[in-house]
């Protein structure tokens, strides 16, 4: 954003923060995946892995918000820094709770698979739906890392298909549920997991807007869409 | 021998010759002051303030001396001060702009180190001849030439130390330039132009040359200015060259007062000017 | 050049200085380039801008103190409540008693705290000493400084510390009522605290007076100011609402300077 600043430690810390934005961003993809997979197979070690990767994820995010403190106090930021370090604050936060999300979705598994199995047809509805999830998760990151205000903008659009598939993947459940009492418990499992889901995605559409806030400086959060996009792109 | 060892053997060779420099100067000013007090001080006493100068062979005083010296330097100082002051603000607070300040400022310093006989000459010239007789007005005048350039010189300079940012001051509050001078700036520099004036004071309390084309002597207790008036420095001149022991003494005495004068006034100085230097 | 400041929406504000085309000179060099700017009404507004900019040249065409030395000339306009200060036959006492200064560097006179207030007030208004007594009380208390030196009116201003005697030039430059106050770099040769009380102390009075800063402290203007004015060689860059240059400046020249991104 803009040239180098006079204090080549500055740049320095900026950097160093961005890549770590990005890499807890990596490892909060990869605990998506392992969980939806989870989902789909049932593994132990996998719900495991993704179980035990919670507890980095949470420090990423302390020490993220730790450097950014540092770079408050030493250099008082303004304008695109001052953007940019709130931004990073606020995106750390919606990672987490990412994470949160997919802890939540393995320990559901968990739950699901030692019951029995559940239905196959279900697995493929949820996928689908993650796999959104999973892409604008991507899409928000590399439009943090590029500072592409209008690929952030697609990525707000995206979370409309979340909704109606978490609200399809409701009423087949629902249906589900009424044919056969004795699967609530597993189908109410599943439900708590695409609800899951549709927070990811959520919370990606909120990493994106907080890229809209970076390069433009517009606060767009709870803005109505049309006008949002109009505004990423101008 | 490393070079550490070579700048302190350097170091205190130099401080060793200053340090001799010094003493050597020293020394002479010790034994001037020593020789004056030596020779003059039997002659200190109440009657040196009290008689006349005496004939040779009597007893005496240098009352009418002491008193012609003080009231020249007095008037001198009366008459110089005010002009070397008035010119003083001149050159440093309207003297950036034209010809005029460059060439007040040349001729000033050119007079302040003309021969003092030649400012004795000069008011000879131009006023005794007219007037046919020496006179203490005269005296004063000379000494009066003195002042001007010395006062000049330390006013212009005292003023020139007030920063520039204290006149912005006055003048941002709407004061007129005048006011400005008058109640800020020279009141800022006043213990410096003070200083100057008593500079000169002491630098005329010992001239000769200047009164000896001016106001002569006189013998007697005169407080006449219109007439030639006794003086210090001229009695001394005259006394010491005589082959008289008492009026030698007389001399010698005369000597010694106006270098305890001078010194008084140099101290004055500055203890005056060490008490206020801080003001900005 | 940019000309009008932007307003913050639904307030009117009227506008205490106008410069229009201003151009100053030193000798042959020329410090500003046809400067346009408004300097709003009973707010303070902040000059920024790196060594050399022309912020402090500026401000002073706004006293005329400049007139004090030979070779400084402006050209233009600066219009105070609409009449043109750098017209010719402009009586300059008159306007340095309604437009005030305070410098960077605190400069009591030698003279005692009373004398220093009421010097200024001497010179336009013949008050009884009942009533010089209640202003310089006044002003004193409006610059903060009455408590510390109520015992000691006739002490030597320059017995005070930097930071009182900052204030104590303040006092002094508000004590003569002036429509507009002019601040160059108030609080640069002070100490933490004393900034502060100063800062406390503009927000005070910017609801009686028109306020100009200069400052090099970009944090002080993003503290004090209503309005900043970013300048640039002589020119002025961008001028708007504080809050928004130092959050979304328009201009990337301001940008760079706000976050240190110079060279």
């Amino acid at each position: 954003m803009g040239g180098e600043h006079l204090s080549k430690q500055y740049d320095n810390d900026l950097e160093t923060l961005r890549s770590a934005v990005l890499r807890m961003g990596g490892l909060v993809e990869a605990q998506i995946r392992g969980a939806i997979d989870a989902f789909a197979n049932g593994s132990q070690s996998l719900i495991d892995e993704v179980i035990a990767g919670e507890s980095r994820v949470d420090e990423c995010e302390v020490s993220i918000d730790n450097d950014c403190s540092h770079i408050i106090v030493k250099r008082q930021p303004a304008a695109s820094d001052l953007r940019l370090i709130m931004a990073i604050s606020k995106t750390v936060t919606d990672l987490e709770r990412i994470g949160d999300e997919a802890e939540k979705i393995a320990r559901m598994s968990k739950q699901i698979h030692e019951r029995g199995r559940a239905d196959a047809q279900h697995f493929a509805s949820i996928r689908h739906a993650a796999d959104i999830a999973l892409s604008m998760l991507r899409q928000a990151l590399d439009a943090f890392a590029r500072l592409d205000a209008a690929h952030a903008a697609s990525v707000i659009r995206q979370d409309v298909a979340i909704d109606t598939e978490f609200r399809s993947i409701l009423r087949q459940l629902i249906t589900f549920m009424m044919e056969d009492p004795r699967t609530i418990s597993t189908a109410l499992e599943i439900v708590w997991i695409a609800k899951a889901v549709e927070r990811i995605g959520d919370h990606a559409k909120n990493i994106a807007e907080s890229v809209i806030y970076i390069v433009k400086g517009t606060d767009i959060r709870h803005t109505k869409f049309a006008q949002l996009e109009g505004e990423a792109l101008r | 021998m490393n070079l550490y060892a070579r700048r302190l053997l350097v170091n205190r060779f130099n401080l060793a010759v200053s340090l001799l420099a010094m003493l050597f100067g020293l020394f002479w000013l010790g034994w001037i002051l020593f020789t004056l007090f030596q020779a003059g001080f039997r002659a200190l006493g109440p009657d040196l303030f009290s008689m006349m100068t005496p004939p040779p062979g009597s007893s005496g005083g240098l009352a009418n001396a002491i008193a012609g010296s003080l009231l020249m330097a007095v008037a001198g100082t009366l008459v110089g001060t005010p002009v070397g002051i008035m010119a003083g603000i001149y050159l440093a607070e309207f003297g950036n702009r034209g010809w005029l300040a460059p060439a007040t400022r040349f001729v000033s310093d050119i007079l302040l180190s003309a021969p003092s006989i030649v400012i004795g000459l000069f008011v000879y010239e131009v006023y005794i001849i007219h007037t046919r007789h020496f006179s203490g007005w005269a005296g004063t005048m000379a000494l009066a030439l003195i002042v001007i350039p010395v006062v000049t010189r330390t006013t212009e300079n005292m003023l020139r130390l007030v920063p520039d940012s204290l006149r912005e001051a006055a003048a941002a509050l709407g004061a007129p330039q005048w006011k400005m001078i008058a109640q800020v700036t020279v009141r800022a520099a006043k213990a410096g132009i003070v200083t100057g004036v008593l500079l000169a004071v002491a630098r005329i309390s010992g001239e000769t040359a200047p009164l000896l084309f001016t106001a002569l002597n006189n013998q007697f207790w005169s407080l006449n200015m219109n007439a030639p008036m006794a003086n210090l420095p001229v009695v001394i001149f005259q006394f010491a060259m005589s082959p008289y022991e008492d009026w030698q003494q007389l001399a010698w005495a005369g000597a010694l007062l106006i270098t305890l004068g001078v010194l008084v006034l140099n101290i004055l100085a500055r203890v005056f000017f060490r008490n206020r230097t801080a003001t900005y | 050049m940019n000309a009008a400041v932007l307003q913050p929406t639904g307030q009117a504000v009227t506008h205490k200085i106008r410069v229009k085309n201003l151009d100053f000179y030193y000798g042959g060099f020329q410090a500003l380039k046809n400067v346009n700017l408004d300097v709003p009404e009973r707010k303070v507004t902040a000059f920024i801008g790196p060594s050399g900019c022309g912020k402090s040249t500026l401000l002073r065409t706004f006293n005329r103190i400049y007139a004090l030395y030979a070779g400084h000339e402006a050209k233009g306009e600066v219009l105070l409540d609409g009449e043109n200060i750098l017209a010719p036959g402009q009586d300059l006492n008159r306007l340095r008693a309604k437009v005030g200064m305070v410098f960077q560097k605190p400069t009591p006179f030698p003279m005692s705290i009373y004398d220093n207030i009421a010097f200024g007030v001497r010179l336009y208004e013949s008050l009884s000493p009942r009533e010089m007594g209640e202003r310089v009380e006044w002003a004193l208390r409006k610059a903060a400084l009455w408590d510390e030196v109520k015992d000691k009116q006739k002490q030597s201003g320059t017995s005070l510390s930097g930071g009182q005697q900052q204030r104590l030039c303040i006092a002094r430059a508000i004590a003569v009522k002036p429509e507009v106050l002019l601040l160059d770099e108030p609080a640069s040769a002070l100490d933490p605290i004393s900034t502060g009380r100063i800062e406390e102390l503009l927000h005070e009075l910017k609801n009686d007076y028109t306020i100009v800063m200069v400052t090099h402290n970009m944090q002080q203007a993003a503290r004090v100011s209503d309005y900043t004015a970013y300048m640039y060689l002589g020119e002025l860059v961008e001028v708007g609402v504080t809050d928004e240059i130092f959050i979304k400046p328009r201009k990337k020249e301001t940008e760079d300077y706000i976050t240190g991104r110079f060279g």
